[in-house]
């Protein structure tokens, strides 16, 4: 057998071997879930709050080995921008301009250790602050979650801040 | 001694003797290679005498006892165009000849690495060469695409038109771009835009797949797409050539026109192109963005138009012994991204006013001007050669888009700002660079160069968001490498290097006032502080080359390093196009590979096979990794990701081979390999993000030397294999694989004294819809583009100035 044959036969095996090669170690490679369709989730897309009141943010997170922290971000679509993650459609108020909306930012921790998770979370929605009453209309309702590993999974709702 | 460069002659007649009564000429020269590496070996024959020599390993023949006379004197080199002339020799002659690398094989599937061309046998670093003809019939959206067939380099893209090159997997800083002997930079280190590089302007490529710091500095780790302007017109002509592009994908029109002319030493070339596209359509009606239906009309991506407009000025002297050109270049466009997201954000839209017009260009978009200016300087002396380069380079690129009040970012835009409030980023790069390389011929089997290179970069950046601070970095590196030459068949080369680098990071408020923990007082955070980082770094090279008449071997062994870049030191803002706060580390160490490489190859008549596999340790690979935490107050409730550094294995292996089956028929393969994986780190056991699938691609070409009124006819029909890609990172996603037919098409058609050559390709003949791994629109599941008919036609029109030179 000439040495070019071997060579040929040497690189053939090679590179069959490590194409095939089979993980071996078990890797997380899969998203956390946020899921929306227990009871009583709350709040879903095109669902309206209040301000001058607290309302309770229930959903059920779930992850096949750990789950990491979420986050929540409630900001004004008066432009009508959506980053809406749902496919049904809400009735929006007319596009206006924004004098003094409502921002709401804030990072949670889940307790270490968890697979399932249901947050029972009560926010505070003021009336006012120091420039003044907050803008009624659209809102958008974020949600990020994410896992020990860092794979995460968003959520973005619709809904309405209304003066009761 | 008028001497011509790279694509002919170069003729010297020392003087005319015209009455001598001596029979007894003889006729000497050199024969070179278009880098001027004296080619070994040749064959240089004198008809109708058939009387020939070979040139020694110094290039030089010389062939005696000639009579007064005509003849026509025929060069050829295995692996080289082969080059005929008519010479008269009534004097003793000297006729020196530059041989252009012939590519022929590369066109059709491989030759690729080890080939029987010699200047790939003497490197010892696997090596890819491609030249304006390849390109033309491979031309895809970008440079990078139209290179992405060849084994080993893929891209990543954002859209059809913007995409960077990828070597076994990986990109970025990672891979250099030399133009003309000058390093490129524009901003690397960003996914969402492309390399800013005229394809059209292109003669020649040469694609370094391994670690090249050695010669090239910080960055070249993964390898080097070194792109050549370096055709050269011939004495005494006027030429011009048209080019016309056409894709029935996204209507794309584009034309590059030519002028040349030379006068003896004295040389011009100027070019002009402008390229025009529609929205690209995908094989889709609807796009799902985090689960957000975005339905197409006409299968267009909307917003994804756009324009480039490039000029080229090329003039210098030729002499012989020294020769100084200089580039001068303007590469500008401008594109949208897809309207329905920006990034990864979904996006609602007027569809009415974005679907009204394919061509228009609405928000969002990018916006981007390269200006170059290059001198390359080379004298030739007995043993001795310099080259000197410098170069200036002004990249300036802007992101638009419509206000959004992202975190807490004002509702309204306030009018107290100076830049607009629909400019999103705006970076403005002035980089100075200079290069001196002298190589020395201590004996013909040795050879001695060393190097010095020096660069400093100056980046601005403006707008309301942060990525990047405003930044200045300087770079020197110094090199030796010795390459010995063993009884002809075996040549070791052994390179060493230094490098000193300082970055130096301005810092960066924000504009608008965030809330402190209890929501009382407001501040403009701080996102980045002043840094200094000072860098220093050895690295080696040594490699090894075994050539024989049918089999070539080479090994090499390398480190090569790459300097920690602004974002991986600075980063502390939020991009929303990603849902990820991203922060920098700046205490990161340079990052540092080990490379071990190989190639074999056997060649004869009829078959070929190579293979080129490599084994590659980092010992701190630079990524951002995305960790379980949210930020509120920096990372407006983002996920928080991190610059880190990780161990990393990575292997992995080219294969090519092509077979002669008839005359006409040739068929080929082509196999790509890369897995890596992460030792250690948060993220060990997990692959390094964007890892490429394995991939193979198998050929059939048909071509004769004319069909009727057709020259050079050929068929070439490429069946694409690409395997799911599961080795994934956060945040990717699991790629489905796919299989893909791809046909290229064309010939040459003579027309008066003009060859006007026509390249045709149909890719994606059968509209299948998959998904790159690479791309950036992956993760809102945007699929690659749908069947594209392009046609390529190249018109030359030479004309000869009326010459007193001409003695022949």
């Amino acid at each position: 057998m000439n040495p070019a044959k071997i060579l040929i036969i040497v690189s053939l095996v090679v590179f069959s071997i490590t194409s095939c090669k089979k993980e071996t170690t078990e890797i997380d490679k899969q998203k956390p879930e946020i899921i929306i369709n227990i009871d009583g989730t709350f709040p879903l897309n095109c669902d309206t709050l209040y301000f001058g009141e607290t309302f309770n943010v229930k959903m059920l997170f779930s992850d096949n080995f750990e789950l990491g922290s979420y986050s929540i971000d409630i900001h004004n679509n008066f432009d009508h921008h959506s980053h809406s993650t749902e496919v049904t459609e809400c009735q929006l108020n007319p596009i206006k301009t924004p004098i003094n909306p409502f921002t709401y930012i804030n990072d949670f921790t889940i307790p270490v250790s968890q697979k399932q998770y249901q947050t029972n979370l009560p926010i505070l929605i003021p009336t006012e602050n120091e420039n003044g009453i907050f803008d009624e209309g659209d809102y958008h309702f974020f949600i990020s979650l994410t896992d020990k590993e860092g794979w995460s999974t968003q959520k973005g709702f619709s809904i309405k801040i209304l003066k009761r | 001694m008028p001497k011509i460069n790279i694509i002919i002659i170069c003729i010297l007649l020392i003087s005319s003797n015209i009455f001598s009564q001596n029979n007894n000429f003889h006729l000497n020269g050199k024969i070179v290679d278009d880098k001027n590496n004296a080619l070994q070996g040749a064959s240089i024959l004198l008809k109708p005498i058939n009387k020939g020599t070979t040139s020694n390993l110094k290039g030089n023949y010389i062939i005696d006892g000639l009579k007064k006379s005509k003849y026509v004197i025929e060069i050829s080199f295995i692996g080289y165009k082969n080059l005929t002339d008519t010479i008269l020799i009534e004097k003793n002659t000297v006729y020196n000849a530059s041989l252009t690398t012939e590519i022929l094989s590369l066109q059709e599937i491989v030759i690729s690495d080890n080939s029987n061309e010699i200047n790939k046998k003497q490197q010892s670093l696997n090596v890819e060469i491609v030249n304006n003809t390849y390109l033309k019939e491979n031309m895809g959206g970008s440079l990078s695409k139209s290179l992405a067939r060849l084994p080993g380099v893929s891209t990543m893209d954002i859209g059809t038109g913007q995409s960077k090159p990828v070597i076994r997997g990986l990109g970025f800083n990672r891979v250099v771009v030399v133009e003309n002997g000058i390093k490129h930079e524009g901003q690397q280190w960003g996914a969402d835009h492309g390399l800013e590089i005229d394809q059209f302007a292109v003669d020649d490529i040469e694609v370094v797949k391994g670690p090249s710091s050695l010669m090239y500095g910080s960055d070249a780790i993964a390898g080097v797409i070194d792109v050549k302007q370096n055709k050269i017109p011939l004495n005494n002509t006027i030429n011009a050539n048209i080019d016309l592009i056409g894709k029935s994908n996204n209507n794309l029109l584009g034309s590059s026109i030519l002028f040349s002319t030379r006068k003896n030493w004295f040389f011009l070339n100027l070019r002009a192109t402008y390229i025009n596209y529609a929205d690209y359509k995908v094989p889709t009606d609807s796009v799902d963005i985090y689960s957000y239906k975005a339905a197409l009309y006409k299968n267009q991506l909307r917003n994804t138009a756009g324009f480039e407009k490039d000029f080229h000025l090329v003039f210098g002297i030729i002499k012989d012994k020294f020769s100084s050109k200089f580039f001068l270049s303007s590469v500008n466009s401008k594109n949208g991204f897809f309207a329905n997201a920006h990034g990864l954000e979904p996006r609602n839209v007027n569809t009415q006013i974005h679907d009204e017009f394919s061509r228009d260009i609405l928000f969002p978009y990018q916006e981007f001007k390269h200006y170059k200016i290059i001198n390359k300087n080379k004298w030739s002396f007995n043993n001795l050669k310099i080259e000197a380069d410098l170069g200036f380079q002004n990249n300036f690129r802007q992101e638009w888009s419509e206000y959004v009040n992202h975190g807490y970012m004002p509702a309204t835009f306030p009018d107290s700002l100076i830049f607009p409030a629909n400019l999103e980023l705006q970076f403005n790069k002035n980089i100075y660079s200079g290069k001196i390389i002298t190589t020395y011929s201590l004996s013909e089997n040795t050879n001695f160069s060393a190097g010095l290179n020096a660069e400093y970069q100056q980046n601005m950046v403006d707008g309301r968001g942060f990525i990047i601070p405003a930044f200045t970095q300087t770079n020197y590196g110094i090199f030796a490498l010795v390459k010995q030459v063993f009884s002809q068949k075996h040549i070791v080369q052994i390179g060493i290097r230094y490098d000193l680098g300082n970055i130096a990071t301005e810092s960066y408020n924000d504009w608008f006032l965030s809330p402190n923990e209890t929501n009382i007082s407001y501040s403009y955070l701080q996102r980045a502080e002043k840094i200094n980082r000072n860098f220093s770094n050895f690295t080696y090279s040594l490699g090894y080359n075994y050539n024989l008449e049918k089999i070539a071997l080479k090994i090499n062994a390398g480190k090569s390093f790459r300097m920690p870049i602004a974002k991986e030191l600075a980063a502390n803002g939020v991009n929303y196009h990603n849902f990820s706060y991203e922060v920098g580390n700046s205490n990161i160490k340079p990052e540092i590979s080990y490379q071990l490489d190989a190639g074999f190859e056997v060649l004869n008549k009829k078959f070929a096979f190579g293979a080129t596999p490599f084994l590659n340790y980092f010992s701190n690979y630079i990524y951002l990794n995305p960790s379980s935490q949210h930020d509120r107050l920096y990372g407006n409730g983002n996920q928080s990701f991190y610059y880190t550094e990780s161990e990393v294995l990575r292997y992995g292996a080219e294969i090519h081979s092509h077979y002669q089956l008839f005359k006409n028929i040739k068929l080929g393969f082509i196999g790509e390999y890369v897995y890596s994986e992460q030792l250690s780190g948060e993220k060990k056991g997990y692959t390094i993000p964007f890892s490429p699938p394995t991939n193979v691609l198998f050929n059939v070409k048909y071509s004769r030397n004319s069909i009727t009124f057709v020259q050079k006819p050929y068929l070439s029909i490429d069946y694409i294999l690409t395997a799911t890609q599961k080795n994934i990172v956060p945040p990717e996603e699991i790629t489905e694989g796919f299989q893909l037919i791809n046909i290229r098409f064309g010939g040459d058609l003579k027309v008066k004294n003009s060859i006007v050559k026509i390249s045709m390709q149909i890719q994606n003949i059968l509209n299948t819809k998959y998904f790159n791994h690479t791309s950036y629109y992956r993760l809102i599941n945007v699929p690659e583009s749908g069947r594209n008919f392009i046609i390529n036609i190249s018109i030359p029109i030479s004309l000869k100035i009326k010459s007193e030179l001409k003695n022949v």
